[in-house]
Parts: C-alpha cells; structure tokens; sequence
C-alpha cells in the first residue's frame, strides 16, 4: 500500500510530497466536457443524441472520477470495467467521497456495470453471479461452453444477468468474427435460462493515425463488420439494445455510426500521451510530480520517479515543458533528464517537474491514491479503489 | 478497503483465482541457499535489496539462512520503514534522499534500527545533518560513487574526498564508507567476462575507498556488486557488502546468471480460444510488466506469448500444442522488480499446493 505523506487541503501541488500521482481537476472537468457535449443530440448532429457514453473505469480505476463521468451529459447511466475484481471495487466504493472544497462531487452507487473483460474460471462465476444480485451486471462473452457455465450459475442462484457478445474488430485480442458466428452465439444465449441477451460490444483496438481522414476510415472501416453483424441479429428476428464500441480515439466518429447505441471510451478524462498525439483537444491532466534528487553533471539530472512510479512498459513519460530538458531514460526507481543550454544549471535537487504518463492505464495501476488539485491547490486524496484488482 | 486475494495454505495451484503472482518455493529457496553458501566464511556479505521483494518476511528469511550483514538495503525511506516495522535490524537506503520531510521521517527511523543512507553532495549531508542533529539521532551516511550507470553519485575521487571529510566532521553523522551501482554494457554468462567487466566498473570506488583510508577516514563499508556479480565482488578483498536483490525473485533477463532459478512467475488463465492456433490469457501488462518484453512460457512447448496488451496476452499455440478455455500458464517475467512493485501478495507454491502467502508490504511505498 502507498504510505504517502498526507498533507492538509490547501497544500499547494509544488509542496506535495513525491512521486505524487496527481490530478488537475479542473482540466479533468473540461476533458469530461469535450467528450460528453459529443453525445449531446442537437440540430447539427442529430445521430449523437440516440449514443451515449460509457465510461471504461479501469483506465483510472477512481470511484470519484467515475461518479463525474456519470454526471455529465451523454452518459449511459453506467461503466465499463475490465475485470470482475474491478466489478466488485466501482459496486462497493463509497458514495460519500467529497472533493473537499465543497463543490459537486456526484453521490449515489455505481450500480450499473459491464464487464468488458471474460469471466470463464467457476469460482469467478460464482462471485460474477452474486455482484448480479446485488446491481445491474453485464458480461461480455466469445463462446458456447462459457454462455452454458454463466446460465447455469445464474440460473441455480436466481439471478439475471446481462451479456454482450464481443466480436474482434481486427484488434486481435479474442472475441469473435463478426457474422454468422455472433447469430450463432446470439441464439444460444437468448435460450438460456439466468441470461439476458443485450447486444454487441467490440473493442477496435488503438487508432494511432495522426491524420484525420485516415482516423476516420480506419475506424469505419474496423466497426463496419460489427454494424453489419447487428443487422444480421435483426434481421435473424434478434434484438439488438446494445451496440458498445469506440474509444476517446475514436468517439467522435462513433457518435456518427448509426446503429451504435454506445462508446466505451476511458483515457479521456486524464489522459497520456500516446492518446494526446492523435487527440489534442484533451489536456492533460493526471501528472507524476516527481523531484529532482540529483543533478551530479550539469547535462544530468536525476529524479526520484522510475518504473514503480510512471509504469513505462509502453513508452516513457513525457517531460512537461521545460525548455533544454527531456526525460530520456527509466530505471526501477529513478528518472533521468538529459539537459542542455539554460537547462543545466536549473532543476537543482529539490526542485520539482511534471511528467505526463505514455499510457494512462499502466501508470494509475503503481498507485493507491490520486492526489487532487484544483487551481495549484490540493483538495483530497481520492483512492483509486480499482487498482490491483486484475482477477 | 483493498480486498486482495489471499488462497489458504494447501490450496492446489489448479484451484488459484487468477492472475495471479506465485513464487516458486523450490526456486526461492535454492537462491538464498546459493547466497548462503557463497558468503558463509567470506570477508564480504549481501546486504539483500529489500525493493526486489518489499516483503520483510522474505528479508528476514534470507537473514535468517544466512550469508548475509543482518540487514538490507532499501531504495525508499516509506520502504525502509516497513522494513523496520517488520522488524530488519538495519536498513541502507541506496538512493539520495533531500526533501526535508522524507528526511525527518529516517531520521525518526534511527530510532528504531541502524539507519544508512547515501549522499552525493555537501548540502544534501548539511540537510542531514540538521535533522538528525534536530531528533538526537545519528545517521550513517554512505558516499555513493558514479560507477557507470550515468545516474548519481560523485564523479570522482576529489569531490569524494571533499564531501567524506565535510560528513566526517558534522554532527549527528557517521560516515560509513561508500558505495556505486553498476550494470554490464553487454551481457554475458562468462565469468571471466563478467570478472573483467566487475573489476573495471567498480575501480573507481575502491579508488575513492584507498584515498578515504590514506587521509585516515573511517571506511567501514564498501557496498557494491548486484546479483551478476555477486560471486566476483563478493571476492575483492576490499567490498564489505553486496547489494544483490534480483537474486531472489529472479527475472529471464537474468538467464545468463544460471546460478539462480526463476522463483517468480504469473499465473494466467485461459479466457478464449477464438481461433485454432491463438488462445488469450488474463494477465497483461499491468500483472507481468512488459517494460523487458514478453513473458517467456513455462511448461508448455509450442506456447508463446506474441502480443500483450494492459490486460491479456496473445499465445501462439503451435499444432500438437493445446491450450483450452480455463487453462492455466505459468509466465516468466522479463523484469521481476517493477513487476511485483504491482502485486498485493505473493502466493509461495511447493510441489503444486499453496505453502505460504505474503503480504508484499511494501508495494506502492514509492515516498
């Protein structure tokens, strides 16, 4: 468990204690405004008022973030999550959680989940089953014998549970083939007793295409199979209330497709920066405040922020703006900084920089808290109640 | 509240919930006995590094078979004093600590175990100082020298004379001696090579070490060496202490110390076979740690992980190989250190059957 040293509301970010996870809460409110107005309906773009916005939650793993997120407009009313042990972490996270500077942090439970991940293994499927009695719970599935396992279990306890079935739009993580094994598949469940047929979920994968146009082909062209695979299901006399796809890449194309009735996108409201290169309209917000320990030569300088504390197994973090200085190279426990120009006799040990995650998702997951600030101040510590829980 | 898994002891591997983080109790125990059995007798010590493992019950365990100073080393003050909690009788933090808070909270470690703690610069050893001075501790201090990792440290033997005797004369520090980190730039499983490429890593700080003792400095530790050359600085009759910790856990970058056995792997599940050929597991990046690559597979020829993502691997399963829904894999990290930095827990597994579960106490104790 992190043993931070806590500081008192107030506390203004230069003064935090580091490698500090920290949140700007108020770029997180714009982030969340970007993506959310995206789904409003207007004159202009009469398709996105029938989508709506899931939040996928693992990104960030934070109760409180996720308690935003379903406050803001768009929103589907519920989240998606990876795992099963994240299920049972957003279902039981305190309601009561404020921000501590008095303005709107949204209460009420987390009682609405899909679970995007699979839940296969039987001692699973009995924790998936009881979580079912307790809230609204969907299940993503890519096979008979898991359906029969999942039907059996929900069945026997009395419980109902919800499933999508997740079709491999080219990202190649499973999931099935669009088409006539999705009718298949679909047919199987609508006949199983505990289980509720909702629909189609797909995730397409990351879209790093910088160029705009090509975004948007890339991603029509990846989702059009799963379009054509729900017209197949009502066309086979299946309906289809859930079409769940897309991500903070692609959202704004989603909220064009018809026939989508849902995007599961997640990185936005903190983002990193493999997400920021194709999305500059999101800022930053989620920031490792790390100090410079050393600077023994003046093209070097050395911070207290390695591997444990900015998760760089896709890519290392970003040096914010510091003219002369970039961070360069990670190891277990230490950052470096090479410097150059006015740069090298600046960042002095004690000072202090920013660093903005590569991937958002593997960065969050080395801490137990979000350190959140507003306006250069701390208001709380925000416990990131998800982490860890893989299984 | 965290709610990590914790099976009961005599629980059958095939019944673990995963993914999950085990250690191979056969593994573990072979790689303390060799540490044992190397250091038993010699001059020199392991001062085991206690962020591999973050566990105080494996540090006392190693402690406690033997070959060791009695103590461990620890890259962060937060994870210093779960080793003192835990009850490890001296910690050495490694890396420089300068913010004032971080360093009050050490110093009110001194009271509790013997305290060491690196240093590269006079103002850092003045901060030090204060404090320790402040609380009526005393500190061991500890001169880190550059030895060719390009990180901290002084850089020659002048500034590290100048800052030894600055140390040596401030209230509330001991100076202790000094010490360097170092990697080899091209990996080999040849102990000559490895001898070869220890001596001329580590020449500097045995320079700096003769210069101390010619000006009658106090040098009571020369703390050196990793797991790869724990066998050849653990020989130079000037190092005291070896600040091994990959050792324990183990790590398939490692394999060319074929000494030591994997003793930490992850353990995945099955969640789909979409195609003949591919199957998909439950443990991605966020439980392997993928900052060294893929995991390797144990046990299962014709297996091999191709693809991973925040939270699956994608297997190659080769024609004669099988892998079915609910399987389980065992993978082998390419980096054990941020790998368990991830985990709540490790689950000790001898002869297929759950002997011991330990709390990773110190996981998320980056301050």
């Amino acid at each position: 468990m992190e043993r931070p040293i806590f500081q008192p509301a107030g506390t203004p970010t230069e003064e935090l204690d580091t490698p500090a996870l920290v949140v700007d809460v108020g770029t997180m409110e714009q982030n969340i405004a970007v993506l959310h107005n995206a789904f409003q309906g207007s004159a202009s773009r009469p398709a996105a008022g029938q989508i709506r916005v899931r939040p996928h939650v693992s990104c960030h793993g934070c109760p409180e973030i996720a308690r935003m997120q379903l406050a803001a407009a768009g929103n589907s009313g519920g989240v998606a999550v990876s795992s099963l042990g994240e299920a049972e972490a957003f279902a039981a996270a305190d309601d009561d959680i404020s921000d501590g500077d008095g303005s709107s942090a949204q209460s009420g439970p987390i009682d609405d989940i899909l679970i995007a991940g699979r839940v296969v293994t039987a001692a699973k499927i009995r924790r998936l089953v009881a979580l079912a009695g307790e809230i609204s719970l969907t299940v993503a599935v890519d096979n008979s014998s898991n359906i029969n396992d999942l039907s059996e279990a929900a069945h026997a306890a009395g419980a109902t549970l919800g499933v999508l079935i997740d079709m491999d739009a080219g990202y190649g993580f499973g999931g099935v083939t669009p088409g006539d094994d999705a009718v298949s598949l679909a047919r199987t469940i609508a006949g199983a007793p505990g289980l509720t047929f909702n629909g189609i979920m797909t995730y397409e994968g990351p879209l790093p295409m910088t160029d705009r146009a090509e975004l948007e082909a890339e991603t029509r062209r990846r989702l059009q199979p799963i379009l054509d695979t729900r017209t197949a299901l009502e066309q086979a006399g299946i309906e289809v209330a859930t079409v769940s796809v897309g991500s903070t890449y692609s959202y704004d194309v989603v909220s064009q497709l018809p026939g989508v009735t849902e995007v599961q996108a997640g990185v936005y409201p903190l983002m990193d920066v493999e997400t920021l290169r194709i999305r500059p309209e999101f800022q930053p917000a989620a920031k490792i405040l790390a100090t410079i320990v050393s600077h023994p030569v003046a093209h070097r300088a050395v911070l207290d922020a390695g591997h444990k504390t900015t998760g760089p197994d896709f890519g290392v973090p970003v040096l914010e703006a510091f003219p002369g200085a970039v961070a360069t190279r990670f190891s277990a426990e230490h950052g470096i900084l090479d410097l150059e120009g006015p740069a090298t006799d600046q960042l002095m040990p004690n000072d202090k920089v920013h660093l903005v995650p590569f991937n958002l998702a593997l960065c969050v997951n080395q801490y137990d808290y979000i350190r959140a600030v507003r306006d250069g101040k701390l208001i709380g510590y925000w416990p990131i109640a998800g982490r860890g829980r893989l299984g | 509240m965290q709610v990590a898994y914790e099976p009961q002891p005599g629980t059958p591997i095939q019944e673990l919930d995963t993914p999950c983080l085990i250690l191979d109790m056969a593994a573990l125990d072979h790689n303390m006995d060799v540490i044992a059995d190397f250091y038993e007798g010699r001059h020199s010590k392991l001062r085991g590094h206690s962020k591999n493992h973050k566990s105080p019950a494996l540090a006392l365990r190693q402690i406690q078979r033997g070959g060791t100073v009695g103590g461990v080393c620890a890259a962060k003050v937060a994870e210093a004093e779960v080793m003192v909690q835990g009850g490890v009788a001296s910690v050495f933090v490694t890396s420089e600590v300068v913010a004032p808070p971080k360093i009050n909270r050490l110093c009110s470690l001194a009271n509790q175990a013997e305290i060491l703690v690196a240093c590269e610069t006079e103002s850092n050893a003045r901060d030090l100082s204060r404090a320790a001075t402040a609380q009526g501790v005393n500190l061991g201090v500890v001169i880190e020298q550059e030895t060719g990792l390009l990180r901290c440290g002084v850089q020659e033997v002048e500034p590290g004379m100048a800052l030894a005797q600055l140390i040596n004369s401030l209230p509330g520090l001991s100076l202790k001696g000094v010490m360097s980190h170092q990697m080899m730039a091209e990996v080999s499983s040849d102990r000559e090579d490895r001898a070869t490429e220890a001596h001329r890593l580590i020449q500097p700080v045995l320079d700096l070490r003769e210069a101390m003792i010619d000006a009658g400095l106090p040098v009571e530790i020369v703390s050196t060496g990793e797991t790869w050359s724990y066998d050849i600085a653990g020989d130079m009759p000037e190092v005291t202490e070896i600040q091994g910790g990959s050792y324990l856990v183990m790590e398939t970058s490692y394999d060319y110390m074929e000494d030591f056995h994997l003793a930490g792997k992850i353990l995945t599940s099955i969640i789909s076979v979409p195609r003949p050929g591919i199957a998909i597991g439950d443990a991605g990046a966020r439980a392997v740690c993928g900052i060294k690559g893929l995991p390797r597979v144990e046990g299962r020829p014709g297996v091999e992980a191709v693809d991973m993502d925040a939270d699956r691997t994608v297997f190659q399963v080769a024609d004669g190989a099988e892998l079915a829904v609910g399987d389980q894999v065992l993978l082998l990290p390419g980096q054990q250190d941020a790998m368990v930095s991830r985990w709540d827990r490790f689950i000790g597994i001898r002869d297929g059957v759950v002997e011991a579960v330990w709390d990773i106490e110190a996981r998320g104790c980056h301050n």
